[in-house]
Formats: C-alpha cells, sequence, structure tokens
C-alpha cells in the first residue's frame, strides 16, 4: 500500500511519519513513534484505553486513521507532564487510589482531562456520564470518579 | 511488635503507581526487542475435528514470512495450562495433562492449529489465510448433560463419556448421615442453579514476547500470574533446564484469574524456538473471549434442611462442572466448590460430589473467587428461601449457622479469627436493613425495590490443597534504604506496597525507603505466585519472617557499635536508640555504612532471608448487602446501593482493601446481571466475543452509593493481623443482588446472570 508523509504535533514536538492509508492512528504512536502509553485493547472504540486527545477532544486512536490526525494537535499520556511535574489529574489519580492494573489509566486520565477543559466544575453524575466510555475492571470506578472531582477541585482551587 | 503501628494501616501509594499514570509502564504488548518478529495463531473455526492435513508451503512462500508452526514442529509433549502435577495436599490428585502446544484435533471454535512469525503483524495476518488446512468436521457436544450420554463424541481417549473426573468431598466436609439429617428438618429446601461463563474482561489482552539467544537462554515476558511454577512447566514442556528460562513479568493490565493459566505462551516461544529471533504474540479481545480461560461454569443442586429455630441440620450440594475441550483447572474449581459451599456454615450432616465433563467450548479454569462466587450464588438463595419458609429474617438466619474462631474452617484447619458475625451486623446497619427488608421502600409504580444479603468464607492461600511457599530477602543499602526482593506477580493489586509496609513496619523505617526487586524467576527465589488470595498472607509472613532476620542483624551490629545489648535496642523513624535511654542513638542509615564500608576487617551486607510455607490459613469472611430496583416493565435491575463488610484481619493498607473490594462490586454486577457468554449452538462459535456483546459494566451501570466497611480486628496468624483479601471483594455480590431481586418482585432467578428476559420470565410465570 503506498505510504503518504504527514505531519502532525504530539505532545508539543512537531512529527513528520510516512503511514499506509489503513494505519490507524494507534499503530502509528505505538509501533512507529514507540508512544506506548496509549493503549490498545478490544480494538472496537468500545473500551476507550487507546484514548487520547486530538485538538483537545477525546479520541479513540483504535479507531482513528492516522491520516485523519494530519497537521493536528495531538496530546498522548506521555504529554501531560510538564518538566517532571504531574498534572494535577494524575497526582489525584495517584493519591486516590484510583490506578490498580492501570491499564485503562492513560485513557481514562486524558478523558477525564477533556471532561474537566470543556466542564472544570462537574457533579459526580457528569464525571460519571462522560467517564461512560472508558471500561476499567478493577477499580469499580469509585476511586476514579473521586480522583476526578478532587482533581476539579484541586485546578479551581489552584488556580485562582 | 511495635507497640504503635507506623506503617500498616495507613493509606500509603505503592511507589511503581506514578508510572502508570505517566504512560511509562511497560506491558508485556508494550515490549519492543531487536529484530523482533510478529506472531499470530490460526484457530479452529470448528467445534469439533480432525485435523487431516495441513498445508503451510504458500504461507512459507510469502514475502516477510519467517516461519509456520503446527504441533508437528513443536515438542509433542502433553503439558497442561493447569501444571498439572504442582504436589497437591492431601488428596495427591494430579490432573491428566490433555495438550499439546498446538492441536493435534480440535476440541473447541478458537483451538489454536497453527501459527506465523513474520516481519509485521500485518504481513503475520495475511499469512494466516494462506494457510490450508484440510479438517473433517466431527460430531460435537457443547452441553455437559449430553456430553455424559451414551454415544456422545468424546473429546479425550482417557475420559469415559466426557467425565474427567468424579469428586466427593475432603473427608473432613462428610459428616453424619444426610438422609436422616433431611429427615429430621423441619424445612428442606431443594434447588437448580447454573453459575455462568465469566470472562476475566482483563484490559491488557493475553500477550508474550520471548526470546531465544544463541546459548538458548529463554526470555518471556508473560503475565502470568505464577511465573516459578509456570517456568517448571516449560522446563518439562520444551524438555531444557529451568535455569535456561527467564520468565519475566512487567506491568500486567489485569488478571483475575485468568493468568494462572498460561495461554499463547508456548506458542509464542515455540516461534521464538524455531526462528532464532524474538516474537511478539498480542491476541486480540476476540481471541481473548475464545481462546483464554473463562471462569468455570457449574450447574448444580443445593439441598439444605432446617430446623425450626433455623439451625442448619442437613446440606447437599451436587456439581456438574462445565469444562472447555480441555481441562485448564477447572477439575479443581469444581471440587473446591464443595469446600466453599459445605465449610461455610455449621452442619452436622453433609455429603456433596461433583463431576467435571468435558464439552466442545471454550476452555474454563480460574475466576477471581475460584468456585466460591458460583456456589455461593445457590447456596445464599437456598438460606433466604429457607428463611422465608420459617418465617425468620435473612440476617438472624445466617447468624444462627455461623462458624465462629476455634472451629473447623472450610479447608480442614481450625479457624484462626472470624468476625464474620460483625460483617453482618455492621452491613446490616450500612443498608438500612430493618427498615427497608420487604417494605419495597422507595419503589413508584412499576419501579420495585428490595434488599438482599450474602455472607461468605473463603482462604488466604491455598494450604493445606496445595503448598504455599513464598520466599523474600532483604538487604540494607549503605544509607539505609533496603531492597526487598520479592516475586508474588503484581497483576495491580497493589502487593509490592503491602509488603512493602509490612517489611518497614517491623524494620522502623518508612515505606519510601523499601526498593521492591521483582518481575523475574532469574532474579527472585521461588514464590507461587498471586492466586487464593495469598499473597499478603503468605508473601507477606516471608516479608515479615525476613525483616526481623535483617533487624536482628542490623541492631547485633548497631550494638557493637553503641556498646549495647541488641535486646535493649529497637529503631523507630530510621533511628536506632537504647530503649531504657532513648536518647543513646544511631541512625539506620550509619550503621549500614559502617557495616558496609568497614576498614577494620568486619564487613557485612546486613539483610535476611525467608522461605516461608503456611501451616495455617486464616479465613477472611465478609458480609454483603444490596439495595435494588426493578422495573417489571422491562425486566431492568439496578444497582442502587451496595456494602460490602469484609473481616480480612488487620487492613494492611485500607485503600488498598477498599479498591480491591470496590472492584468486586463492579464484577458482581456484571456476573449477577450482565455479562452473558453466549455459544451458538448450531456452530459451537462464541457469540458474546467483544464488549457490545458481552456487557462489562461501566461508570453508569455502578451503584450511586458503594460502600466498603474494613472490621480491622487483627488475626493471629497474618502478618501484622492481614489477611487475605483480593477473592473475598466479589464472593457474595451475586448471591446478595439475587437475593435482593427476591425482596423486590417476590422471585427466585436461579441462573446467572440474572437478564432482563430471565427476570420477566419468572414474573410472567408468578402471576400465572
Amino acid at each position: 500500500m503506498k505510504k503518504e508523509i504527514i505531519n502532525f504535533t504530539i505532545n508539543g514536538t512537531p512529527y513528520e511519519v510516512a503511514v499506509e492509508p489503513q494505519m490507524t492512528l494507534n499503530e502509528v504512536l505505538r509501533e512507529q513513534l514507540d508512544l506506548t502509553g496509549t493503549k490498545f485493547s478490544c480494538g472496537a472504540g468500545e473500551c476507550g484505553a487507546c484514548t487520547v486527545l486530538i485538538e483537545g477532544k477525546p479520541m479513540l486512536s483504535c479507531c482513528t486513521l492516522a491520516i485523519t490526525a494530519k497537521d493536528k494537535n495531538i496530546l498522548t499520556i506521555e504529554g501531560l507532564a510538564k518538566g517532571g511535574e504531574l498534572h494535577p489529574i494524575q497526582k489525584a489519580f495517584i493519591e486516590h487510589g484510583a490506578i490498580q492494573c492501570g491499564f485503562c489509566t492513560p485513557g481514562m486520565i486524558l478523558t477525564a482531562k477533556a471532561l474537566l477543559d470543556e466542564n472544570p466544575n462537574p457533579t459526580r453524575e457528569e464525571v460519571k456520564a462522560y467517564l461512560a466510555g472508558n471500561l476499567c475492571r478493577c477499580t469499580g470506578y469509585v476511586k476514579i470518579i473521586d480522583a476526578v472531582l478532587a482533581a476539579a477541585k484541586e485546578m479551581n482551587e489552584g488556580g485562582k | 511488635m511495635s507497640q504503635e503501628l507506623t506503617c500498616v494501616g495507613k493509606r500509603i501509594t505503592q511507589k511503581d503507581v506514578v508510572l502508570k499514570a505517566t504512560g511509562e509502564a511497560r506491558y508485556v504488548p508494550d515490549v519492543r526487542l531487536p529484530g523482533m518478529l510478529w506472531g499470530k495463531v490460526l484457530h479452529s473455526p470448528y467445534p469439533h475435528a480432525k485435523i487431516k492435513k495441513i498445508d503451510k508451503s504458500k504461507a512459507e512462500k510469502l514475502s516477510g514470512v519467517a516461519t509456520v508452526i503446527t504441533v508437528e514442529d513443536t515438542p509433542k509433549i502433553l503439558w497442561a495450562r493447569s501444571f498439572r502435577d504442582m504436589p497437591m495436599a492431601p488428596s495427591g490428585a494430579l490432573q491428566h495433562a490433555d495438550e499439546y502446544i498446538l492441536a493435534d484435533k480440535a476440541r473447541y471454535v478458537g483451538d489454536p492449529i497453527a501459527a506465523v512469525a513474520a516481519v509485521d503483524e500485518k504481513t503475520a495476518e495475511e499469512a494466516l489465510d494462506l494457510i490450508e488446512v484440510e479438517y473433517e468436521q466431527l460430531p460435537f457436544v457443547l452441553d455437559p448433560f449430553e456430553a455424559v450420554k451414551p454415544g456422545a463424541p468424546l473429546m479425550h481417549d482417557y475420559a469415559k463419556n466426557n467425565i474427567a473426573v468424579h469428586l466427593t468431598p475432603p473427608p473432613f466436609l462428610v459428616k453424619g448421615n444426610v438422609e436422616k439429617g433431611f429427615t429430621e428438618s423441619d424445612v428442606v429446601v431443594e434447588e437448580k442453579f447454573f453459575a455462568s461463563k465469566q470472562v476475566a474482561c482483563q484490559m491488557e489482552t493475553q500477550s508474550c514476547v520471548t526470546s531465544v539467544d544463541s546459548s538458548g537462554k529463554v526470555t518471556c515476558y508473560s503475565p502470568c500470574q505464577l511465573a516459578h511454577p509456570f517456568r517448571r512447566e516449560l522446563g518439562k514442556m520444551f524438555n531444557i533446564p529451568v535455569g535456561k528460562i527467564n520468565v519475566v513479568n512487567p506491568f500486567v493490565g489485569g488478571s483475575f484469574g485468568c493468568r494462572l493459566s498460561c495461554h499463547n505462551e508456548p506458542i509464542c516461544i515455540a516461534l521464538a524456538m524455531k526462528v532464532h529471533k524474538p516474537v511478539k504474540l498480542v491476541y486480540s479481545k476476540e481471541e481473548d473471549f475464545t481462546t483464554i480461560d473463562t471462569r468455570t461454569p457449574h450447574y448444580y443442586t443445593v439441598k439444605m434442611g432446617f430446623k425450626e429455630d433455623g439451625t442448619l441440620n442437613a446440606m447437599t450440594v451436587d456439581v456438574t462442572t462445565w469444562a472447555g475441550g480441555y481441562l485448564s483447572r477447572a477439575q479443581l474449581a469444581g471440587g473446591i466448590t464443595l469446600i466453599w459451599a459445605l465449610g461455610h456454615y455449621h452442619c452436622p450432616n453433609m455429603n456433596g460430589s461433583c463431576d467435571v465433563i468435558y464439552t466442545n467450548t471454550t476452555v474454563a479454569g480460574a475466576g477471581r473467587g475460584f468456585g466460591n462466587p458460583a456456589i455461593m450464588w445457590g447456596v445464599e438463595e437456598v438460606v433466604d428461601m429457607a428463611a422465608e419458609k420459617l418465617g425468620m429474617d435473612p440476617v438472624e438466619i445466617r447468624l444462627k449457622n455461623t462458624k465462629h474462631t476455634g472451629e473447623m474452617a472450610n479447608m480442614g484447619l481450625p479457624i484462626e479469627s472470624s468476625y464474620i458475625d460483625d460483617c453482618i451486623g455492621e452491613g446490616a446497619k450500612a443498608i438500612g436493613w430493618n427498615e427497608k427488608l420487604g417494605k419495597n421502600k422507595g419503589g413508584k409504580g412499576t419501579l420495585k425495590r428490595g434488599v438482599g444479603m450474602a455472607t461468605m468464607t473463603h482462604c488466604s492461600g491455598a494450604w493445606p490443597l496445595l503448598i504455599e511457599h513464598s520466599n523474600a530477602f532483604i538487604k540494607f543499602n549503605e544509607d539505609g534504604t533496603a531492597d526487598l526482593t520479592v516475586n508474588p506477580g503484581s497483576p495491580g493489586t497493589h502487593i509490592w506496597g503491602t509488603l512493602s509496609q509490612i517489611a518497614a513496619e517491623e524494620l522502623g523505617i518508612p515505606a519510601e525507603d523499601i526498593y521492591i526487586v521483582t518481575g523475574e524467576t532469574d532474579k527472585t527465589m521461588f514464590d507461587l505466585g498471586s492466586h487464593a488470595s495469598r499473597s499478603t498472607y503468605v508473601t507477606g509472613n516471608a516479608v515479615l519472617e525476613a525483616a526481623r532476620q535483617a533487624k536482628r542483624q542490623l541492631l547485633e551490629r548497631a550494638g557493637k557499635m553503641l556498646s549495647e545489648s541488641p535486646d535493649d535496642l529497637d529503631i523507630k523513624d530510621r533511628q536506632i536508640y537504647v530503649k531504657s535511654n532513648p536518647e543513646k542513638k544511631t541512625s539506620v542509615a550509619d550503621v549500614c555504612f559502617q557495616s558496609i564500608w568497614n576498614l577494620k576487617g568486619e564487613s557485612l551486607n546486613i539483610s535476611g532471608k525467608s522461605s516461608w510455607a503456611s501451616h495455617y490459613n486464616s479465613i477472611p469472611t465478609a458480609a454483603y448487602f444490596a439495595e435494588v430496583e426493578v422495573d417489571t416493565e422491562t425486566g431492568e435491575v439496578k444497582v442502587l446501593n451496595f456494602i460490602t463488610a469484609v473481616d480480612c484481619g488487620k487492613a494492611i493498607n485500607p485503600m488498598t482493601v477498599e479498591g480491591q473490594c470496590e472492584g468486586g462490586v463492579q464484577q458482581g454486577i456484571g456476573y449477577g446481571l450482565t455479562e452473558d457468554y453466549v455459544i451458538n449452538k448450531n456452530t459451537g462459535a462464541v457469540e458474546s466475543d467483544n464488549f457490545t456483546t458481552y456487557k462489562m459494566p461501566g461508570t453508569m451501570d455502578m451503584p450511586e452509593n458503594t460502600k466498603i466497611i474494613i472490621i480491622d480486628k487483627p488475626d493471629p496468624k497474618g502478618p501484622f493481623g492481614a489477611k487475605g483479601v483480593g477473592e473475598p471483594g466479589l464472593v457474595g455480590i451475586a448471591p446478595a443482588i439475587g437475593n435482593a431481586i427476591h425482596d423486590a418482585i417476590g422471585v427466585w432467578i436461579k441462573d446467572l446472570p440474572a437478564t432482563p428476559e430471565k427476570i420477566l420470565k419468572a414474573l410472567k410465570e408468578k402471576s400465572g
């Protein structure tokens, strides 16, 4: 299959990659760029483990053709901490015991970031609804939701 | 032991969790080795078929394909994915080894037939399409009751009528005279149940990366929970010394029992051996659903007879265990249902039986709770049915029959500690039992509400059924920090943190000073691995003993330095002090430094090592309370509130205990209500092979309130009083929901899961 050269920005760094038209963004991130923080699980858009943010919106990288991300800004889990300083959502997940096996965590954290960027003061119900597409088999979601609410509080108070 | 605990009982986050928050944590599918090839597996499309011929020539000619293998290219040594010949006590019963690395005959849809290694995943996939297999389809049987009939198609030569094994309860659970016991009972309830084929749904699919170097060294990256026993099985399977094999567990993306078996690892190793290059083999979610071990399903009858005052007088449990095309752990999962069921309550007259039956279905093995969630589904419904007939409160009838400290536990040893009555009392209070039972409280119109409960006793490791051996090694570094070498596996249970807290507590240093060395069989001493809620209890005791030894060395050396007797010294906050004169002290760091960099010819790396095998088993207990709302129009059940009250001894880390139990609620709601494994009766194919057709609960399916009550009373044998808690988090969830459904709408659902269809059908039958 003929490859096309495309450009995009990942975590603030510009990349030029050669992709075949059928390649998913997940495949390019993991196999070409070794950004394995983005997970691959169901491969069918059902579990949310592969979530990345494209122009700030949560997208399922396993169902997104790489070529459609051309010229876009992509954030993966590797780009969330800045200069060794964890993002408040990452800190909250760690402190609240929201991480067990950790395989859903990158997708959960990025989806939570998109939520808090859109809605800095969500209710518990709004958090549950926003994370409905991200499956976790370990935690029962209780501490994940607690962590997102705690992060929201921290970000609101910290920013003021 | 310290009077005041400084690390144990604290909500401390395990160190490596930060790597999972940043994406740095590498799981098996993230492992990339130089020159690595991709593996792919061809699975049988038929449930039962002779493999007459495999033509690999076209696949082998495809550019980029390194090799194609079939059963003829692998050592034809029968093995069992359950590592069959671990010495079992007391029965000594071994399981039959019944499978080859690749199938000699297809025994279920999904049975691995051939495998490919190629330069990339796409090429490997293309090559699969070019393998020509000539099958001769054979009659097949999916249902265990059909499978035992004369003339049914046979799966394995050794298993007559497809019966892998007939099991009876261990002698200590066969008591009195059951016939007489039932005759002398005032109320007898006998019902049939089905406990379903739940899928682990671990987020990381089954994966393996293996390299074989020119010296023959095999390095196998695997998510297997039992790394050391797995290595031994590999040695036998490939006829190589175990020292040539390093099983590496990097981060593991969930397990829940399915990783007790190894699955595609032997195929990956066979490919790597053939091509002398590293090979990566990652199963798709569909392959996970159709080819790796599910929880073992059982059909069973529970019969219980009670005296008028609610005393249990007689009990039998007869189980038909529905195994798949290969045995895996179905034999153990079947046999142990008798132990959980008959070992839970007091009862003077008891017996039971279990037949384990092969069928042409996906292999059934271990699932979190290992038979306990399956059998307590029925036992706890029967208890409620009897309570209804006796006009007793479900809480009262249970309190009447629970076992207590000192009595004989489910595995035949004395109960070291049981606070099950506290669990029942605290849980009932938290759910508002007395205000809600039988009152449809808050129900509106077609939305009916009810509450239900269940109890259980479990185990902390499998002794005396299985050896429970762990090792721990602690060495102090010259700055007073310590490296702790253990290998209990870590599928996300935060066991490394728990073990750090145990070591730190004993050593008088903070948990952050403990660094865990783990994850490779080459680096670590033997550990059975992670199963049966054992790691805190068994590996924990190994760590505690190693810490005691290291502490002794540390105090002896400090005694020399301070000219004091080591018996007069203790450690707190990294300081070694004289107990009678706390002002006289030195630091752990200084003693460690002076010991290693010692110019007087007395160099010593302070350390402690323990080989620990449990010779007792402290049983965790729990009570579960559900409040549900049932829509009588749609049959849908919503769990509104869930309370788990757990007696897991002293909680080393309450946050970890809560996490285990909260996660159990999600799995239990799935098991109880939504997770339905559907096999096509005409083709034998699994129809629920993804998260759309197999519904595991998401955030919106969870209760509004989930509360975990930790009873937190120390056990005399566990490290700092801790017992196991991993599996108890799940065991009674579905049974409590089942009983709550009955309280809401007056019907008993006996087959898991309680889907809307079953609820509507039961309501229709009830209204006649």
